[in-house]
């Protein structure tokens, strides 16, 4: 823009340095041109801090949607959602037991937008426990724990205890009856290995118990200690935690070679359309943004790219498609459907039955059992158990394919019909029979803590898992079975706790059988 | 995507696209337009619809004996009432200058902020305050007078029982 | 890569839509912003925007005057829709103490059901705008309220010397002076029971016909007698602008519901304490056996036509009420709220009542037997039978009070019967106050219109004969209506503590000799169909056996 004299005057060049500044400042925030070419679409995604993540060329294998379903994004999206919702609520709520219950009530009735914004709040957080419960099946099932993909399995698994905790935490804040008694019950399972140490007598020098409970209540009641405790944990170290962790969980998605894909993955694909070419086929001249060069193996090389388009516009269709069915499926929910408030918190009238909240219904279902069972050991026996599946399935068949590996589906569709028949057939013993405190009235509680409905459950899936490993000569076909029953029996625990428990936590067929109070 | 690269161009930068792509296109600002609704919805919540404090608008019962020129400052309020021969009327103790809540005196206003004084009909005397303590509304409810802080009337309103 | 455009750009849509949706009834469709569209005030129409009555001292906040327009702070002027219609004449600025106090309901609340408090988990519904005067009770207390014959009795005295046509009382009298003077001939008298009058109003009165020339004194007021002096003046003492609830009181002030239940700390142990029973949440009660909607009001209204079947093994009786009565014991039921707030809102008659120890019925002797006695004594002290239950005895017999000393009588109002429904009423504290007690002995006197009989010439121990005759008769004679061991079926319990030590030996053998008329116990001194007549001496062995029950 320099006038047509040699040398423009100071002041000119002033005028038009400021006539094209919005120009310049766009530019000098986006510099790498409309994405059309392959090489701007590359440059768009690694020039973008936010898009960096992501690589520049997506196998074509991982964008099937089989081979997701897309679960892990719409556990993402879920959690973008219920931050964004949440901290907008966080204008309103009051996190002290004298005003949280109004501040919720004034979010509902008076605050703009504030009922559908609570409403996709709390339907956000629903969906994200869901979509990651099943992103850990779906990654279960595609054999993705493998090596090179273990320590992200941890993460995983980390992630999943941080998505239970942020919904716990959560769930106590309207300070309503249901919020209430849910976290009494929620503490004292964590106080369950009293049941332990009380009937070894213990308590009185040893109680984790204890301890537990009070660390999680700041006080030995649920009061304005517990809520502020919970709101700093919901709003902030959790969060922090979650974000933290999903950075290293995406991170080591690209360190370990991106999505699992089969080892035949290309010939299954087929060709490739016609329109795609190969790209690097010749001797590169540029080598952009070159880190260094080391020695060894990286796990991209060894396979060439053909198979691979770029991420810019095909991955992120994809994710951005399932970002928007998560949104739409959240606002779905929250139009037709109210996020629950009962009356104020009332510690001098327990609400009966008290329940905790759906994903924990299947452990209360335990712990009405057994209370350190329930609470306590069988929940660290499938953490532990989970955690070890990676360490314990070396195979490499089917890693990649849905139910891949020995046995195959049918395999899954025994261990469903064993799941389910096992868990159905206990509990309709207990029901119709009582268990060991009905039939033997003195008999120490040690003994029940040890033969209980959960610990007969765990034993049964365990020893039928040990006859497939033998069956099938496979740790692999071991593991797909006890996963597969252990999701069984949790559905069914849970199903049971929602909808058949009623007051005192007696079986009835139907809410209508309730007695009144 | 694109079709193969023009003769001659490098490998690494084909022709761009030729075809437009609707679909994509149209569902990309499909989802933008949806997100920027969404946005503009939640920028909405911020902004509370009621405040926690008391109505603008309250009654007042002067008591009896209330001498002309005598302020009554009814609790937890920042406006002074008056009573006269013409009528009843209600100035603001809220200062111009920064907010400040002046103390009314037999001479008028004075606020203890920065040394703003007013007269007794609110103009300003003295002091940093740029502009005159307004008048606020008195209207006449059975038994007694509605003073409305939101309302400012022209100084000199004054209202009769 | 279409299959995920499809995806994006339908859900996207879906999503856009759904956000329109939920914008457009965010912003038009909100039932508070169609009824406050339809509302003008006088300088145009309003703006519209959520408005509410904050009370920091009640802990208020309510927002029934986002729809209610016209009973908001200044704007009374507003018109156009019922619901926006100022509030009738009261006496409590809504501005000043909003609306919930007195209403119930759900005050944060700005959608109609929620507000109303017709909602699953808000446990305290509106009150019925025909009950509307119990909200008083949600800071008042009754003080002095007489029982109602007595209440029916003053009032129709003011009607019948004509104070109406001076006077407005409840909106009903009163007349306008001549055009040009302006204002009401008399007073209002609806709430001088709280705000006070003049105590010399008869003789300023009677002093104003003496020397007024007008017509309007002259011809209008005369001499009252000083009993109905006194009963017009305890009349205006009721007069709190809330009638239906002081007759509300003065019937449960007459039907003796005190002798089983608390209020205030006052009143028996055999029912629930009633204190807060206006307060009960609807969502904890079970209204499998109430008809319509399950509404507190319908609870209570049930409750006291068949109170069995409502609350499963009551011990309540059906008491016969008619609607009429259950209309109005309801809303004395619903009136019995006695919010916990500041002491700065207390009204006098609270703080008389709970601070000062003034009671809330009357303590004339009417009211004292109303209040206590009359529920399982009867109205008129003629006793009571209902099924299931002991029967209650006659205490306004003729034959007992004839027999009856005060002493005695006022020993087992005092004390009770202890194993027996009679509770200990000499409990200051819950029961009668020891000035009290007297009283309703004087009444029961002059219900049954016996004096008190001539103080006893033997000592109250001279039955000395053979015990096992006596056993041997009590077995014949006594022990199917007394029971075996003397513990009452059909007639009292004679092997009762209190009864055995203030009766004397005369008062039991006479009664045995005379019987009370009227009742199931006969004159055994006398021959009937079934048995002969019990000789002295057979009396004196019945009454020494039933002294061995004194020994431990």
């Amino acid at each position: 823009m320099s006038s047509p004299s040699s040398s423009p005057s100071a002041l000119r060049t002033f005028a038009a340095n400021l006539i094209g500044a919005p120009r310049r400042i766009l530019q000098s925030a986006f510099r790498t041109g409309v994405p059309r070419t392959d090489r701007t679409r590359s440059t768009f995604v690694f020039s973008n801090v936010f898009l960096h993540l992501h690589p520049v060329r997506t196998h074509r294998w991982s964008l099937r949607w089989t081979a997701t379903m897309g679960l892990g994004i719409a556990a993402t999206a879920a959690f973008l959602v219920t931050l964004v919702t949440g901290v907008l609520l966080m204008c309103y709520y009051k996190p002290y037991p004298d005003v949280a219950y109004n501040s919720i009530k004034d979010i509902h009735f008076v605050v703009p937008t504030g009922r559908f914004i609570r409403n996709i709040h709390r339907w956000a957080a629903n969906v994200m426990v869901v979509t990651v419960l099943l992103h850990m099946a779906r990654v279960f099932f595609t054999g993705a724990y493998r090596k090179p993909r273990e320590f992200n399995w941890l993460i995983g698994l980390a992630l999943l205890a941080v998505t239970l905790g942020l919904s716990f935490t959560g769930y106590l804040l309207p300070w309503d009856q249901l919020a209430y008694w849910a976290i009494t019950i929620g503490a004292n399972i964590a106080q369950s290995p009293r049941e332990v140490t009380d009937a070894l007598g213990m308590t009185a020098s040893f109680d984790p118990g204890g301890l537990q409970r009070q660390l999680l209540l700041g006080s030995d009641v649920v009061g304005a200690e517990a809520l502020i405790r919970f709101y700093v944990l919901h709003v902030m170290a959790l969060p922090l935690l979650l974000v933290l962790l999903l950075a290293v969980h995406f991170w080591r998605i690209r360190k370990d070679g991106g999505l699992t894909r089969p080892a035949d993955a290309d010939e299954r694909l087929g060709p490739p359309p016609p329109d795609t070419y190969p790209v690097f086929t010749e001797a590169p001249t540029r080598t952009y943004h070159l880190a260094a060069i080391v020695r060894g193996r990286t796990e991209a090389v060894g396979r060439g790219p053909e198979n691979t388009v770029p991420s810019m516009p095909h991955l992120f269709y994809a994710e951005l498609g399932i970002l928007m069915v998560t949104i739409l499926v959240c606002l779905a929910l929250a139009v037709v459907s109210d996020a629950p408030l009962k009356e104020l918190a009332d510690p001098s009238v327990p609400e009966n039955p008290a329940k905790a909240p759906w994903y924990f219904l299947g452990l209360q279902e335990l712990v009405s059992f057994s209370a350190f069972m329930g609470g306590i050991g069988i929940p660290a026996i499938v953490l532990a158990g989970l955690g070890l599946i990676p360490f314990l399935d070396r195979e490499e068949s089917g890693t990649g394919l849905w139910f891949g590996g020995p046995g195959g589906r049918s395999l899954v569709f025994k261990a469903m019909l064993v799941g389910l028949g096992a868990a159905i057939g206990i509990e309709v013993i207990v029901i119709r029979y009582g268990w060991l405190r009905e039939w033997f009235p003195k008999i120490p509680q040690l003994a029940i803590t040890f033969c209980n409905s959960g610990t007969i459950l765990a034993t049964a899936y365990g020893l039928f898992s040990i006859w497939l490993v033998r069956r099938h000569r496979s740790t692999r076909a071991g593991a797909v079975g006890l996963f597969t029953c252990f999701l069984c029996g949790f559905v069914v625990l849970t199903i049971i706790g929602t909808y058949f428990r009623g007051p005192n936590w007696v079986f009835y067929w139907s809410p209508n059988d309730w007695p009144k109070h | 995507m694109s079709s193969g690269p023009a003769p001659g161009a490098s490998r690494l930068d084909p022709e761009p696209m030729a075809r437009r792509d609707f679909l994509g296109l149209a569902s990309i600002w499909a989802a933008i337009a949806a997100l920027v609704f969404a946005t503009v919805g939640m920028i909405r919540l911020p902004k509370a619809a009621v405040l926690s404090s008391p109505s603008k608008k309250f009654r007042v019962n002067l008591p009896d004996s209330l001498a002309p020129g005598q302020a009554y400052v009814p609790p937890g309020r920042s406006v002074a009432v008056f009573r006269d021969a013409a009528g009843v009327y209600a100035i603001s103790l809220v200062c111009t200058h920064l907010g400040c809540i002046v103390k009314s005196q037999a001479e008028g206003f004075e606020c203890p902020c920065h040394g703003s004084r007013f007269k007794p009909d609110g103009e300003v005397a003295k002091g940093p305050a740029p502009k005159p303590l307004p008048w606020r509304k008195v209207a006449v409810a059975a038994g007694g007078f509605i003073v409305d802080e939101d309302v400012t009337v022209p100084p000199g309103t004054k209202v009769k029982a | 890569m279409n299959k995920n455009k499809h995806l994006l750009l339908w859900s996207s849509l879906g999503a856009l839509a759904l956000l329109v949706t939920a914008s457009v009834q965010e912003n038009f469709l909100k039932d508070w912003r169609v009824t406050q569209g339809g509302v003008r005030a006088e300088a145009g129409p309003i703006d519209v925007r959520l408005r509410q009555i904050i009370v920091p001292g009640l802990k208020a906040t309510d927002r029934c005057v986002t729809c209610h327009v016209g009973m908001a702070p200044g704007e009374q002027g507003a018109t156009g829709s019922q619901v926006a219609q100022a509030h009738k004449p009261l006496v409590h600025d809504p501005a000043d103490y909003g609306c919930t106090v007195c209403h119930g309901g759900q005050g944060l609340a700005t959608e109609k059901a929620d507000a109303h408090g017709d909602v699953h988990f808000w446990p305290e519904p509106m009150i019925p705008i025909r009950f509307a005067q119990a909200g008083c009770g949600s800071c008042h207390t009754y003080a002095g309220v007489p029982e109602e014959k007595q209440l029916s009795h003053a009032r129709n005295l003011v009607e019948r010397y004509d104070c109406l046509v001076c006077h407005r009382v409840d909106g009903r009298g009163g007349t306008l002076r001549p055009i040009g003077t302006g204002g009401m001939e008399g007073p209002d008298l609806s709430r001088v029971g709280a705000s006070g009058w003049d105590k010399n109003w008869y003789d300023k009165h009677l002093q104003k016909t003496r020397e007024a020339t007008d017509r309007r004194w002259t011809d209008s007021f005369g001499p009252v007698n000083k009993t109905d002096l006194d009963r017009i003046n305890s009349f205006l003492a009721t007069r709190v602008a809330a009638p239906r609830l002081v007759e509300a009181a003065s019937l449960f002030h007459s039907l003796g519901c005190r002798g089983c239940h608390k209020v205030g700390g006052v009143g028996g142990d055999d029912g629930p304490d009633l204190t807060h029973e206006g307060e009960k949440d609807p969502g904890r009660l079970d209204f499998a056996h109430v008809p319509g909607e399950p509404t507190l009001a319908n609870w209570l209204a049930q409750h006291f036509r068949v109170p069995a079947e409502v609350v499963p093994n009551s011990r309540m009786p059906a008491m016969g009420l008619d609607e009429n009565q259950i209309e109005l014991l309801t809303l004395s039921m619903l009136s019995l709220r006695r919010g916990d707030y500041p002491g700065t809102y207390w009204p006098k008659d609270r703080l008389r009542t709970e601070r000062l120890g003034e009671r809330e019925f009357a303590v004339d002797s009417a009211t004292l037997f109303g209040t206590f006695c009359s529920g399982c004594h009867g109205l008129r002290g003629e006793g009571m039978r209902y099924p299931g239950v002991p029967p209650f005895p006659a205490i306004a017999n003729p034959d007992f009070l004839a027999l009856a000393s005060d002493e005695f009588i006022a020993a087992t109002i005092k004390q009770g019967r202890p194993g027996r429904r009679m509770s200990a009423w000499g409990d200051p504290a819950s029961g009668l106050r020891p000035a009290e007690v007297p009283a309703v002995v004087s009444y029961l006197r002059q219900m049954g219109n016996t004096s008190a009989p001539a103080p006893d010439i033997r000592p109250a121990r001279w039955a000395k004969r053979d015990v096992a005759d006596g056993a041997s008769l009590f077995a014949a004679n006594c022990q199917g209506c007394h029971g075996d061991k003397g513990q009452g079926i059909e007639g009292p319990a004679l092997h009762n503590k209190t009864l055995l030590d203030n009766a004397t030996d005369t008062y039991l053998s006479e009664t045995i000799s005379r019987g009370r008329r009227g009742t199931a116990m006969i004159a055994f001194a006398q021959p009937s169909t079934v048995h002969p007549a019990l000789t002295p001496a057979e009396i004196e062995s019945i009454v020494s056996f039933i002294r061995t029950w004194e020994r431990p």
